[in-house]
């Protein structure tokens, strides 16, 4: 999945791709494709510098991502750094709507999964679990109330318990809800460092592993 | 055939035994037969607040154990016509009760009342479990703070569990002072996250403590306000259709403050 590999970010010092783990370099390109495809103004000529943060990348591959991304795209690639520390948070996120990618899941993927349909609020000291696959609540989750799923969890009310999407790893996944007021959130197994704002604010909000490593918040438009 | 109600909250120190004493009180007032039991064992309150306390001999204990007749055990109060006490041991605790045995009692009082009001302990373990399984409905009391809504939210999952209904909220120690300045959550915002049907509201008044320290329900001051709220409770459960009157009563500014700082 694109966001959750490969993602365009503005920094102070300009654009950034970053790449995070992934299983080939041929799941790579197709991320940068999808990267590429989201963006809603040209990037030719513009310089970017590649972060990696995967180890596993070998030499020639990165000169391979190199050249690709010069000639295929008119990139110009600044600098390639594989930095340990954590970057400072992006001034702006580089100009796209979050468009949710079509690209197959490595380990599973959202349209082979089932899911569940819970048709009642899931209270406080209650608990709704699904491994198999995404869960839909029709109701709230209230404060002391727990869902988790293997794939994606959607509230058609309140969120204001906990929720825990992507619980076999699938890191693809996401939690939606009406009011997304959560005390904690956790995707595959990334827990929201940061308490998320417990404001409503009258619209739909998703919630997804951004290319930061950190679970990010944004308004949920459409799939 | 009356009905149990269990007067329940999940967070101690919420107004369910002034909550039980009062509508008891009240129900009697408005011509019903009511017994209020007290399943607090082991620190039960409700013969105090009803000012019963110096009356008790036996109690629901003593029905269990066969010491003495139901009827026997409970205390009369002589005030109104029709209000009865059965009081909770003090000496024993919520261990030495089963459900089934608090189950039995309110069965045989239900025969013979109105209403039966079971004032429950707080918490979730066998206190709660004692008080509410012979209940028809529930009563959950909450007070308009997140700790004590979070604790109605898991009390309401239980009942719902145990399919007790209706369950109705009252929201006690309301002020609609500090809901005007934001520091407190309004009714909406509380209904919004329990999602039950709203029997009443209580507003914090100091009537209360003077009332609970002479052993006076409120009910009998006419005039207080915690007072008139118990009153228009008791009649919402004997069927009377009793608006709810909006007590967030704000000035013009506070509302139009409200109006433009509005969460959504
Ligand atoms: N509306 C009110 N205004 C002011 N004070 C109140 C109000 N309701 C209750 N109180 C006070 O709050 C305290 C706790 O009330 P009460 O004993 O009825 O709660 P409870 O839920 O039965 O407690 P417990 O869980 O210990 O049994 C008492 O001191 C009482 O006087
Ligand atoms: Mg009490």
């Amino acid at each position: 999945m694109a966001n959750s590999i490969v993602a365009l970010r503005a920094y102070r010092d300009g654009l950034h791709l970053i790449i995070r783990p992934h299983l080939s370099i041929t799941e790579i390109e197709a991320a940068i494709q999808q990267e590429m495809s989201r963006m809603n103004r040209p990037l030719i000529g513009t310089s970017v510098q590649i972060d990696l943060k995967c180890p596993t990348l070998k030499e020639e591959e990165i000169a391979y991502l190199r050249s690709k991304l010069q000639d295929t795209y008119n990139l110009t690639v600044r600098s390639i750094e594989s930095p340990d520390e954590q970057a400072s948070p992006p001034i702006a996120a580089a100009p796209t709507t979050h468009a949710i990618s079509q690209i197959a899941d490595v380990q599973n993927s959202r349209d082979s999964e089932p899911s569940r349909v819970v048709p009642y609020t899931i209270r406080s000291g209650q608990t709704e679990d699904f491994p198999q696959g995404s869960l839909i609540i029709y109701g709230d989750v209230n404060s002391g109330g727990e869902v988790r799923a293997g794939g994606d969890i959607v509230v058609l009310g309140a969120l204001r318990g906990n929720a825990h999407a992507g619980m076999n790893g699938r890191l693809s996944a996401v939690i939606i809800a009406m009011e997304l007021v959560p005390l904690q959130l956790q995707i595959g197994n990334y827990v929201n460092r940061r308490p998320i704002d417990q404001k409503p604010r009258g619209y739909p909000e998703i919630a997804r592993i951004g290319a930061e490593d950190i679970i990010i918040v944004e308004k949920f438009v459409k799939f | 055939m009356g009905k149990v109600i269990v007067v329940t909250s999940g967070k101690g120190g919420v107004g369910k035994t002034t909550s039980t004493a009062n509508l008891g009180t009240a129900l009697a007032l408005l011509g019903k037969t009511v017994a209020v039991v007290d399943a607090d064992v082991g620190l039960r309150n409700l013969d105090i607040v009803m000012g019963l306390e110096s009356r008790i001999v036996y109690t629901s204990m003593d029905v269990i154990e066969k010491q003495c007749e139901l009827s026997k055990a409970l205390v009369k109060d002589r005030r109104v016509d029709g209000l009865m006490l059965l009081a909770a041991s003090q000496k024993n605790n919520k261990d030495d009760m089963q459900p089934a045995q608090m189950k039995a009692i309110c069965d045989k009082l239900r025969s013979t009342h109105d209403f039966v009001l079971v004032d429950s302990p707080a918490g979730i373990e066998r206190g709660f479990n004692n008080a509410s399984a012979g209940a028809d409905e529930a009563i959950v009391v909450t007070t308009p703070d997140v700790s004590a809504i979070r604790d109605a939210d898991r009390i309401i999952g239980l009942l719902q569990h145990a399919r007790i209904e209706p369950i109705n909220l009252v929201l006690n120690r309301f002020s609609p002072e500090l809901v005007g300045n934001g520091s407190m959550m309004d009714q909406a915002d509380v209904l919004d996250i329990l999602n039950i049907d709203l029997l009443g509201i209580v507003p914090e008044d100091s009537g209360v403590i003077t009332s609970t320290n002479r052993g006076i329900p409120l009910v009998y001051e006419d005039a207080s306000p915690g007072s008139q709220a118990y009153m228009r409770i008791a009649r919402r459960l004997t069927g009377q259709r009793i608006p709810i009157p909006d007590l967030e009563h704000k000035g013009l500014l506070t509302n139009i403050v409200n109006w433009f700082t509005r969460k959504r």
